[in-house]
């Protein structure tokens, strides 16, 4: 019965969700700690290019908030975002 | 009690279970203090309905999960002590191995005895130990049940669990099952009008599933049966309600049955929309592969569902097969199909399931029972 199904579906942790975790872990949770992009990068160890790729998918999703700060970006997760890495555990 | 989850910062049952029996504490004439972590929004103390929540902020960071969990115990200590500077505690209780170094400190430090309710192990959650934050985990859970006084779980299959994993003696292990509020699922709630917010008609039978999208939950066993229980049941729809980083998977999976417009992913809804949800489904399937105890299937009894549970660790026990409930094998798409069509053919009998359903957690399940016993296990100790 389950031939005609998607059976080879990734179960590891899509790639914008484990930065998301990360931004939560490190603590980017409100305006007042939220980071640029260079910063999220050095703690992630993840290419900035990357950073920024997934941030933007992850800020479309409203999962991440982005707030310019004399020119610069600056990002942490939303209460939405949040509860999507609280999800993961316990 | 040291948790690092209580509402409304809700991940999962250990929220749900803490606010529960502490209120139910309360009501037996206990002081009870949370300590807990903040949410943005939500003030750092408060009282809720007596029982006193202090939030702790957590300074400093690291991409880690455990190292995270191990920087905000050093933060849930120090508001411990200073708290401690003004209560006289009697005993500590923590659940789960997240809050387990603040409050072995905390033991340590007020030489006071500490217990643990263990609601699931590292290597049930992952299903194995397959790195070396699990292998880590699984220490700090080992730790945690070698320090306290006295082990709690919840379900016997749990009991079994953690003896034979961390080498417990049986008498050191307490069984105390989750509890549920009954008052909070005697709503009347609008049929249509809780359907039409879902696109969904009075007549449509409505298959519900709720959880954290995440493997344990086993929701993708659900969804490759959906294409049986629409044969035999053409109109039938299914409310997937939850969240969590599976839910792109799941739902790419839900694509590929071919009946994906009859499948709904809410995503997180409100507890109130939730308990309306329940109290107007035809079925509550959990579908779990790993389930310390299964506190939705509860909710799914409490509100009048019959529920369509897999006979895994606690849901085997909360579930009597056809007499509280339906067990279907884990894992086991045919056997989810067949435990739905088996409430869904005869509602004669569901009627019957869900009134015995109903009657049992009355019985056994309010938090007043739950409180009492837990009483008697912090008065054993404390001596």
């Amino acid at each position: 019965m389950n031939s005609s199904f998607d059976t080879s579906y990734d179960r590891t942790m899509p790639e914008e969700f484990r930065l998301l975790c990360m931004l939560h872990n490190i603590g980017a949770t409100t305006s007042e700690k939220s980071l640029p992009i260079d910063r999220i990068s050095e703690w992630t160890r993840m290419e900035t290019s990357v950073v920024q790729l997934q941030l933007q998918k992850l800020v479309e999703l409203d999962f991440v908030h982005c707030t310019e700060t004399e020119g610069i970006s600056k990002y942490h997760i939303t209460l939405n975002g949040i509860r999507k890495v609280l999800s993961t555990y316990s | 009690m040291a948790t690092w989850e209580f509402p409304p910062r809700i991940v999962g049952g250990i929220a749900r279970h803490c606010e529960g029996l502490a209120k139910a504490l309360i009501r037996s004439g206990h002081e009870v203090h949370v300590i807990t972590l903040d949410l943005p929004g939500i003030p750092y103390y408060a009282e809720l309905d007596g029982v006193k929540v202090h939030r702790t902020a957590v300074q400093l960071g690291h991409p880690d999960f455990l190292t995270w969990a191990l920087l905000f115990n050093h933060f849930m200590e120090k508001k411990m002590a200073a708290i401690s500077q003004e209560i006289d505690f009697d005993i500590i209780h923590v659940h789960d191995w997240l809050a387990a170094f603040a409050g072995i400190s905390f033991k340590h430090y007020l030489r006071k005895p500490m217990i643990t309710t263990i609601h699931a192990t590292e290597i049930g959650r992952a299903q194995g130990l397959h790195s070396p934050s699990s292998l880590a985990i699984d220490g700090v859970e080992w730790w945690s049940t070698y320090e306290a006084s006295k082990v709690i779980v919840t379900s016997s299959s749990m009991k079994d669990e953690v003896c034979e994993h961390f080498r417990l003696p049986p008498e050191k292990v307490e069984i105390i099952p989750n509890g549920i509020d009954l008052s909070k699922y005697d709503i009347s709630v609008d049929r249509q009008m809780v359907r039409n917010r879902y696109g969904i008609n009075t007549n449509e039978k409505l298959v519900l599933c709720l959880g954290r999208l995440v493997p344990q939950k086993g929701m993708e066993y659900l969804i490759r049966a959906t294409p049986t229980i629409r044969q035999r049941f053409p109109g039938t729809r299914f409310v997937i309600v939850g969240d969590g980083w599976l839910r792109g998977h799941l739902e790419s999976l839900a694509r590929s049955t071919k009946c994906s417009d009859s499948i709904t992913f809410t995503g997180f809804i409100p507890d109130g929309e939730v308990v309306a949800l329940l109290r107007q489904a035809d079925v509550l399937v959990v579908p779990s592969v790993y389930e310390p105890f299964g506190i939705v299937a509860l909710e799914g009894m409490a509100a009048g569902v019959p529920v369509v549970a897999s006979q895994v660790g606690g849901l085997g026990e909360v579930i009597e097969h056809d007499r509280t409930g339906i067990s279907v094998h884990p894992r086991n798409p045919d056997s989810i199909a067949w435990g739905v069509a088996r409430v869904l053919s005869d509602p004669k009998h569901s009627a019957w399931l869900t009134e015995n359903a109903r009657e049992l957690v009355q019985k056994t399940y309010s938090w007043d029972a739950i409180a009492t016993r837990t009483v008697e296990v912090c008065e054993g100790v404390i001596g």
